[in-house]
């Protein structure tokens, strides 16, 4: 039997966690020993065909930014971003991919075999993203049974380890996303309510602010600019870090700036930092109220703040929360670790349940009193023509039928009429998203339903959508006179042959790929 | 740009004398002698006027305006009577009654035909938007050759929802009712009487007018939103005379009425080229008295285009925009909704978060905050949109959103 492994694959940093053979979840070092891994690639130009993943890349990028990629979970699924090295095109799936393989190696040496593998993502990752993050597990070459969203994961290691009942709202401000998820917990059963995420506020954006403070000083000191190159960001971005990291600590921090133009001493105050910080703050406010009003919920109804990702460490961030809920936030987890360690028990747990058989006797037995029940990510709807009220006019028109943050499973059906005498077919369209307007929402499927010739018009079109635990989706298009179905089925990780043998060749260029 | 107007009231002046004519024509064709004789007497006699004292050898008819009720609904008709003699070809003849409705208010050399809103009583005339009004019903039995009504018989209620009146205000209406044998068709008596009203809808004539009125007003409107940076640009000229060229002139291929056009067009933009300004507020005003909804929702749209077609959109006018939007009285959600979509946020010269976010001045903090998260909710739904440029434009505005809950919420 192979391990069972969750993996935080991170903006900044990425982590693997595993089950133990009492159904514990353990974070596993990597080859350096340390429990985290830098998500930096540096592409040697010293050591062709050696990619370095890790501490090592992220500290080579101040020698060669153009060779190096950091933040790639920004990217993921953005069929625009490319970055080429050597005339090889990646894309950032496969870099993704290169990340998860240094994981999944360096706990191989360690462990054995590991192949079974929950990855995490942000709550509000769309279904391409999702997948997206799934093809890099399999061209990682790992089994990638389930993708869990991270603050649903860390609330799931929270609740199992300590005693916890009532609302908890998981505030988890990573490294370059930030997610709130509102949790029923009752020991170990779990019912998500809502989540609600920002998939451009984290960490990166506050050492921006702090980039552009020493920007602004440097020019409004020397005249000059402070950044030249590449790798000049590259080793500000790093600088801009150590600050934001220090103003955790302590109230002031100093740096040295050796610029083209000549070195300063720079000081930058907690509070300083603070102002430039105040919109991204805002923004994360937002969040939270939005979340509270999709769970019918006032601050006063949430019993516990839990605090995931490093940037929770920001005190302004606990103080806001102190100051919104009443109460302070609650930093028992390890805020770095504990999304990686829930992905492991959501892991065992979807192991359980789809091969048992698989599991461990030791680890079914740690996992046996924990059920998670699970929210619907995103809204899904049709395309529709009604008439609008006000104008008398048809507008073409996003119609939701599952609505998101509906419990799994869940199953939502609506009625539509076709519009025209001798209407002889459907466009069907299957989107995701909030809008009414369908430019604003992703158009995941869309296929050409025929209906029979010689009807009028107002025919009944029933349109039945139904989401599973297991984040499959199905959908069914029924023509109620004539009886004719079209059925369309949507799953994470089976679409179609080619997408298959499109991943096996991938597995296959990376397997002769040396990740260090 | 008035000969556009005057150019379909004429025509519409054309179709209705055509109308009248074939119409009357067709009953001359089904007239015998005798009846000719007898509506050539009654028509002059107006038999809104006691029957008492008047001769009961012509046929004569009135129209009253009543209240009726059919199946539990109540509605306002015309309720028509005739009296007086009809003569049949033989006893026990079957007749029908036909009545026309003409708007004779400009005189009836000027006369229009009242249009049918109804499918059951309705005689389809090329070149009219809908219909004329037509009505006809079985009158059952005439006893004798010679039958005289003494008394005023009723032979129809035309419900008023059933007429389309030419014109809004108050109206002279010419009834004329004829008796016609059932088997024959053929005209035994005719009577005429006429009934002023008031409509207070918008005719079909005015309609029509309306539409093109309001497309005028529309190129005037739009050339106000390219002036409000105090400069008109090629683009946003070019649109507007393209956008009229389409609607108002409808390509027409006739020379002289393209040359018209186009000098119009030029005299307009010189207009406002000068430095001259509109009175916008007027303009909307009167949009709103003659143009529906869906129409004015059309003007804020090409009004947006023009906006647009430089690339940026200068605060002056952003601010038209947002007046006009104000004053043709549509929904300012859906304006903020039609400008994110035309206008994104970037290609604003000045980002004004009031204006973009819908802030109202003299919204509570509360409102605002909750106004900024109904913006925050729906711009973090879009980040993730498939398009580049949508993903963009909500990146742009959950930062404007995040400044204005620093500034207006704190």
């Amino acid at each position: 039997m192979s391990n069972i492994v969750g993996i935080d694959l991170g903006t900044t940093f990425s982590e693997l966690a595993m089950l133990n053979a009492i159904g514990k979840a353990e974070i596993i070092p990597n080859a350096d020993g340390d429990r985290l891994t830098p998500s930096a690639i540096f592409f040697d130009e010293d050591s062709p065909g050696v990619i370095r993943v890790g501490i090592e890349a992220l500290n080579a990028r101040h020698l060669n930014a153009e060779r190096s990629v950091r933040w790639i979970k920004r990217h993921m699924g953005d069929p625009n971003y490319r970055k080429e090295i050597d005339g090889k095109i990646w894309t950032p799936v496969e870099l993704s991919a290169l990340i998860l393989k240094k994981l999944k190696q360096e706990c191989s040496a360690e462990h054995g075999e590991i192949r079974d593998a929950v990855v995490s993502v942000p709550a509000h990752f769309d279904e391409v993203r999702r997948k997206a993050t799934m093809d890099a597990g399999a061209s990682a070459g790992l089994n990638v049974i389930g993708i869990v969203n991270e603050p649903v994961a860390a609330a799931l290691y929270y609740a199992t380890t300590r005693e916890v009942f009532g609302k908890v709202l998981v505030y988890d401000l990573g490294g370059g996303t930030f997610d709130v998820t509102i949790v029923d917990v009752k020991g170990s059963q779990m019912e998500i309510i809502c989540s609600q995420g920002d998939h451009a506020l984290g960490g990166i954006d506050f050492d921006q602010k702090i980039l552009q403070m020493l920007e602004k000083s440097y020019r409004e000191e020397f005249g000059a600019d402070l950044i030249n190159s590449d790798e000049d960001r590259a080793k500000y971005e790093d600088e801009a870090e150590d600050i934001k990291k220090a103003l955790s600590r302590r109230s002031v921090a100093k740096k040295m700036l050796y610029g083209p133009a000549g070195s300063t001493k720079i000081e930058i105050t907690r509070k300083m930092f603070e102002e430039s910080i105040d919109s991204l703050i805002a923004r994360a406010d937002i969040l939270v109220e939005v979340a509270l009003e999709e769970a019918g919920l006032e601050p006063a109804g949430i019993n516990k703040v839990l605090l995931v990702g490093g940037s929770t460490r920001i005190p302004l961030v606990q103080q806001r929360l102190e100051k919104m809920f009443g109460f302070a936030p609650d930093k028992a987890v390890n805020v770095d670790e504990c999304v990686a360690l829930g992905a492991a028990l959501h892991a065992g747990l979807t192991m359980l349940r789809d091969k048992p058989e698989a599991v461990p006797a030791g680890i079914a037995s740690g996992l046996r009193d924990i059920i998670l029940k699970d929210v619907c990510n995103h809204s899904y709807g049709t395309i529709c023509a009604p008439l609008d009220k006000e104008t008398g006019r048809r507008v073409i028109q996003n119609r939701i039928i599952l609505k998101k943050n509906t419990p799994l499973p869940c199953e939502a059906s609506q009625m539509f009429y076709t519009m025209s005498q001798g209407q002889t077919a459907l466009e069907i369209t299957v989107t995701q998203g909030e809008d009414a307007d369908p430019a604003y929402v992703n158009k995941i499927a869309t296929h050409k339903f025929e209906l029979p010739p010689g009807r009028p018009a107002e025919c009944p079109i029933k349109v039945t959508y139904r989401y599973d635990v297991n984040q499959r989706m199905h959908c069914w298009f029924q023509d109620l006179q004539s009886g004719r179905t079209l059925e369309v089925d949507f799953c994470l990780d089976h679409n179609g042959q080619s997408r298959q043998v499109g991943i096996q060749e991938k597995t296959s260029q990376l397997e002769h790929v040396t990740v260090q | 740009m008035s000969q556009f107007n005057s150019h379909i009231r004429s025509s519409v002046l054309r179709t209705a004398y055509c109308v009248l004519g074939l119409l009357r024509a067709q009953r001359a064709a089904h007239a015998c002698p005798t009846t000719r004789a007898t509506a050539a007497g009654c028509g002059a006699r107006l038999s809104v006027a006691p029957l008492v004292g008047q001769g009961l050898s012509t046929l004569n008819c009135r129209a009253q305006l009543t209240r009726q009720k059919r199946d539990d609904t109540v509605f306002d008709a015309f309720t028509i009577q005739i009296a007086g003699s009809i003569r049949a070809a033989s006893d026990n003849d079957r007749a029908t009654v036909q009545i026309l409705i003409t708007d004779v208010t400009d005189g009836t050399h000027k006369a229009k035909p009242v249009l049918s809103g109804i499918s059951n009583f309705e005689f389809q005339i090329s070149n009219f938007p809908r219909p004329v009004f037509f009505y006809r019903a079985d009158l059952g039995r005439i006893p004798d050759k010679v039958t005289t009504l003494s008394d005023w018989t009723t032979v129809a209620h035309l419900n008023i929802d059933w007429l389309l009146f030419p014109h809004k205000g108050k109206r002279v209406l010419r009834f004329s009712t004829s008796v016609l044998s059932g088997q024959t068709d053929q005209e035994l008596a005719c009577a005429e009487c006429s009934f002023t009203c008031e409509n207070p809808d918008f005719g079909y004539v005015d309609l029509q007018e309306n539409v093109h009125r309001t497309k005028t007003l529309a190129v005037a409107l739009a050339l106000a939103v390219s002036a409000a940076d105090s400069r008109l640009y090629h683009a946003e000229v070019c649109l507007i005379k393209d956008w009229a060229r389409t609607n108002i002139l409808e390509n027409s291929k006739f020379k002289i009425q393209n040359l018209k056009f186009e000098t119009a067009l030029d005299q307009a933009v010189s207009f406002f080229q000068k430095g001259n300004q509109l009175d916008i507020y007027k303009v909307c005003k009167e949009i709103v008295e003659i143009a529906p909804l869906c129409d004015r929702y059309d003007i804020l749209d090409l009004c947006l285009q023009v906006a647009r077609a430089k690339g940026t959109v200068a605060a002056g006018e952003l601010t038209a925009l947002k007046y006009i939007a104000s004053w043709l009285e549509v929904d300012m959600d859906r304006f903020r909704t039609m400008m994110e979509k035309v206008l994104p946020v970037n290609i604003h010269q000045v980002k004004d978060a009031k204006v973009v976010l819908g802030l109202g001045c003299d919204m509570s903090r509360e409102k605002t905050r909750r106004q900024l998260n109904r913006e925050y909710r729906k711009w973090n739904s879009r980040v993730t949109n498939a398009d580049p440029e949508i993903q963009a434009q909500a990146d742009q505005m959950l930062r404007l959103i995040a400044e204005a809950r620093s500034q207006y919420v704190g």
